[in-house]
């Protein structure tokens, strides 16, 4: 609490300083802009040192320093989310390096989200990419090659609440618009075959990892995030493999209630 | 459940995550420092998350009835729907000095969870907890109406928590019948609209007559609308918009050609407000996931998690998710 309120202090005072800056420049007094330089300085090596602190970290974690990193039971991971916001997913390298890791953790299944659909226009080069980098390292006659494949879901806002919308309209036809007077009871049930005889069967991912700058999932499809893990990750330049280690070790360790 | 320590969310203070939250806030700080033809490399690449007075953006919200103004890049913006005279009457709204007026969030959902571990971790009766947990429920309140916050959402009992004891259940139950007999006068007198979401069918009957009775004696009052999600499945709150979407075409009412999601959002049970999409999402207790509440309207709320068990979360704890609402960004699918 004391540093909220020193931050936001700070933060008050933030463009106050600058004119005081402003006008020190402008005075010409060496002294104070030495102070001023040395100030910056402090705060720069700040920076520097907590991400460099970062990047260590990450360092020994994709190690294997850590032993609870090492013996990730990713089992507990069936099936992954990643939503990502929709300027960031124009990175398509960046991307693939995510899929990369998360193929190299042992992850078979993930969804790849974003609001605008730019991931379902490099789903293509991604899964090609993806697909080449994998038959270059294997053998030719490795069976195990397509088990260990990334099975790839591309999806965007139009499969959230506009599938919804015509799953509706599919249990009207089916249970409303009849001869038939009586007026039946719709369940979930009933929308979940609703959307699956419209396409969308994929199961409801165990965790999402949110990459963008707002900490909210953008309009990933609301009927699948039921008991949804949900972490926010930061900017997608930002990742690094060390912080998804340590958000998919923290969701094998979660004891889920399921409101019991 | 294991103590786990934070990682990703909201960080506890002197944590390594919060040194590296506060190095990013002090951002502004820094770069307010610095003379504009010189920006140290290093950090160009991080963001602004506040800036000055004069360039601060329109603040956002998820409300669909908020009016629309165009922004500075000139692309329509939504704008916060709180008129602006509201906050004018500062007498009504007395903000501690962190917080900032025009980046208040319309409404705030709530899970509150812990009650349970709270009790648990002081070898009390889970009644204690519960107990415990309506007293912080009534701070959220007091606090929500002296801060102006327009909508408050409360999660006080899920579809799934039938699954319970019974005896914890109609423990419950009495708790809640008990709330209303006893404060309906207080959100009275303090102008507190109640409404309910949920299936109150399942509910006893009594107080189901209670719900029915406190929501329609308050349905004038404006300070603050109180909506208590009770039984209620974000699930379910779906299925029943649809179903009422084809009892309409069945009537004649709609066109099956015109279903479409604005169809199905204003059919939600969050429609008895002006703003049904929250701004801000807190869930206590450390659990990062919404448990099937209110699903469909929190596609673009900010997500805050605190480790906090729900009968501790006071002044301070709310204090702390507001100003971290404040200083994100936040994106409607769209730039800002």
């Amino acid at each position: 609490m004391f540093l909220r309120w020193l931050e936001a202090t700070i933060l008050d005072f933030g463009d106050e300083m600058h004119k005081v800056y402003m006008w020190i420049w402008s005075s010409g007094d060496l002294g104070l802009r030495l102070l001023w330089h040395i100030l910056h300085l402090i705060l720069s090596t700040w920076y520097f040192i907590i991400g460099l602190m970062g990047s260590v970290e990450s360092f020994l974690i994709s190690s294997g320093l850590f032993k609870r990193y090492r013996d990730l039971d990713i089992s507990k991971v069936q099936y992954l989310a990643v939503a990502i916001d929709s300027d960031e997913a124009l990175q398509t390298l960046k991307v693939l390096e995510l899929l990369r890791w998360l193929e190299a953790i042992g992850l078979r299944k993930v969804c790849l989200y974003d609001t605008a659909g730019v991931l379902k226009k490099s789903k293509e080069a991604l899964t090609l990419l993806l697909k080449n980098e994998r038959m270059s390292s294997e053998t030719a006659s490795d069976p195990l090659v397509e088990e260990k494949c990334l099975s790839l879901e591309v999806i965007s806002f139009s499969d959230g609440k506009q599938a919804v919308a015509k799953a509706a309209d599919v249990l009207l036809k089916k249970h409303y618009l009849s001869s038939n007077t009586e007026k039946p009871k719709l369940t979930e049930s009933d929308m979940t075959d609703a959307l699956g005889a419209i396409g969308y069967r994929e199961p409801d991912p165990d965790l999402m990892l949110i990459y963008g700058p707002a900490r909210c999932h953008m309009g990933f499809p609301a009927w699948r995030i039921r008991y949804t893990e949900i972490l926010h990750m930061g900017p997608l330049k930002s990742m690094k493999i060390g912080a998804l280690i340590k958000a998919i070790h923290r969701y094998t360790m979660v004891h889920q209630n399921y409101g019991t | 459940m294991k103590n786990i320590p934070p990682i990703l969310e909201t960080p506890k203070p002197l944590h390594f995550p919060d040194l590296a939250a506060m190095a990013a806030f002090s951002l502004p700080l820094h770069s307010s420092f610095t003379p504009s033809p010189f920006k140290p490399q290093l950090f160009r690449h991080l963001q602004r998350l506040k800036l000055a007075p004069h360039a601060r953006p329109p603040v956002l919200s998820c409300g669909s009835n908020a009016a629309a103004v165009t922004g500075p890049t000139g692309n329509e913006v939504v704008v916060n729907g709180i008129p602006p005279d509201y906050y004018a009457d500062g007498g009504s709204v007395q903000l501690p000095p962190s917080l900032q007026r025009e980046l208040m969030p319309n409404h705030v959902a709530v899970i509150m969870d812990g009650n349970r571990r709270w009790a648990g971790s002081r070898n009390f009766p889970i009644v204690f907890g519960y107990e415990a947990g309506f007293r912080a429920f009534k701070r959220l309140i007091e606090l929500a109406c002296n801060w102006g916050i327009g909508t408050l959402t409360v999660f006080a009992f899920s579809s799934e928590n039938w699954c319970r004891p019974k005896a914890e259940t109609d423990l419950l139950m009495g708790l809640f019948e008990r709330i209303l007999r006893f404060e309906l006068e207080h959100f009275m007198r303090e102008n507190i609209r109640i409404s309910l979401i949920g299936d109150a069918t399942k509910l006893p009957k009594q107080l189901q007559s209670l719900l029915v009775d406190a929501v329609e004696a308050t349905q004038n009052n404006s300070r603050l609308h109180l909506i208590v999600a009770a039984n209620y499945s974000g699930r379910s709150d779906v299925v029943q918009a649809c179903r009422k979407i084809a009892f309409k075409v069945k009537d004649g009412l709609i066109d099956p050609n015109d279903i479409n999601e604005y169809l199905v959002e204003r059919e939600l049970e969050t429609s008895c407000t002006d703003f049904p999409h929250p701004d801000l999402l807190i869930r206590t207790s450390g659990e990062l996931r919404m448990s099937n509440f209110l699903l469909w309207q929190l596609a673009y709320t900010e997500l805050y998690f605190t480790n906090a068990l729900w009968p501790d979360f006071g002044e301070s704890e709310f204090l702390e998710a507001l100003c971290s609402f404040q200083q994100r960004q936040r994106r409607y699918g769209g730039n800002l």
